[in-house]
């Protein structure tokens, strides 16, 4: 099966959701929703990845893929216990409160 | 074609708009289900290019765990929370989002510039690629063909995935554990 349409627009998709994730991390504040939007850049990428992959008919861009999921979902469970454990300990979370590291 | 073009588009809508869902609910209960319905858009893409395996492995790993961890997660911290902009915080809040979505356009339009006006693949790159990947499929079949991408040319970085996997576990059971704090002091 053909892909239906040139590969420009399935990297046009990619850049705008990757946009939108740019956007929501630098204008949210909740990290749960900061985080939301990391997973939206990932996806993009992602897609990015599967449209060169089948443009240039090579199965690099799946294993790619494959391996950014693996991160992702690492990443993800990390960065959760972290927000969790933020939580206990301050029973607020805003990404701009938090600079207890700032020296 | 014409059926393959409509369902482009229509996936294309959803998946902006679901991203702009997430980006812009209050309720984080809410961003985490238009999250759902933008990966399950990227899976259809998936599908549309051809990769069964990948697609099914982006629905079960996005969707069925880790989308499960966000939704837990939000839920049980605070549910009533629902990130009040303009109450709080309009001393920044304003300039900074103005300013990102700004960047944002900026930097929307110019990958889209690029991507819609200049670029194209070029034929030499195709060939290298040298039609492997339909000749393996149509041989093979697709998950066959990823698998042997996977285990024979990529067999060390999928090793070294597991190993970041081992440490996301440890790393995740020592976050959770609420007395080792208190036990160390």
């Amino acid at each position: 099966m053909p892909m239906p349409m040139p590969p420009n627009a399935f990297l046009f998709v990619g850049a705008l959701l990757f946009t939108l994730g740019v956007v929501g991390v630098l204008t949210r504040r909740n990290p749960l929703v900061v985080f939301m939007s990391i997973e939206l850049m990932l996806n993009a990428v992602n897609l990015t990845f599967m449209t060169f992959a089948s443009a240039l008919h090579s199965v690099d861009g799946w294993i790619f893929v494959f391996l950014v999921l693996t991160v992702a979902a690492a990443e993800v469970v990390i960065g959760l216990a972290i927000i969790v454990s933020i939580f206990r300990s301050r029973q607020d979370i805003d990404v701009d409160d938090l600079n207890t590291l700032k020296g | 074609m014409l059926a393959g073009q409509i369902a482009f588009y229509v996936l294309a809508a959803a998946a902006v708009g679901s991203a702009i869902g997430v980006i812009t609910f209050r309720n984080a209960v809410y961003s985490a289900l238009s999250l759902i319905v933008n990966l399950f858009c990227l899976a259809l893409f998936f599908l549309m290019l051809n990769a069964i395996f990948i697609a099914t492995v982006q629905v079960l790993v996005y969707a069925g765990a880790i989308m499960v961890l966000f939704l837990f997660v939000v839920t049980m911290l605070a549910p009533e929370n629902d990130d009040s902009l303009p109450a709080t915080r309009d001393r920044l809040g304003v300039w900074q989002q103005t300013a990102a979505i700004g960047l944002g356009i900026i930097l929307a339009g110019a990958i889209g510039y690029l991507v819609l006006a200049q670029a194209s693949i070029s034929p030499a790159a195709v060939a290298t690629g040298s039609q492997d990947l339909a000749q393996q499929i149509s041989q093979l079949g697709n998950t066959e063909a990823f698998g042997q991408a996977l285990f024979h040319g990529f067999l060390f970085p999928f090793e070294v995935t597991s190993v970041i996997l081992i440490a996301a576990i440890v790393g995740s059971v020592v976050l959770g554990r609420r007395t080792s704090s208190r036990e160390g002091e």
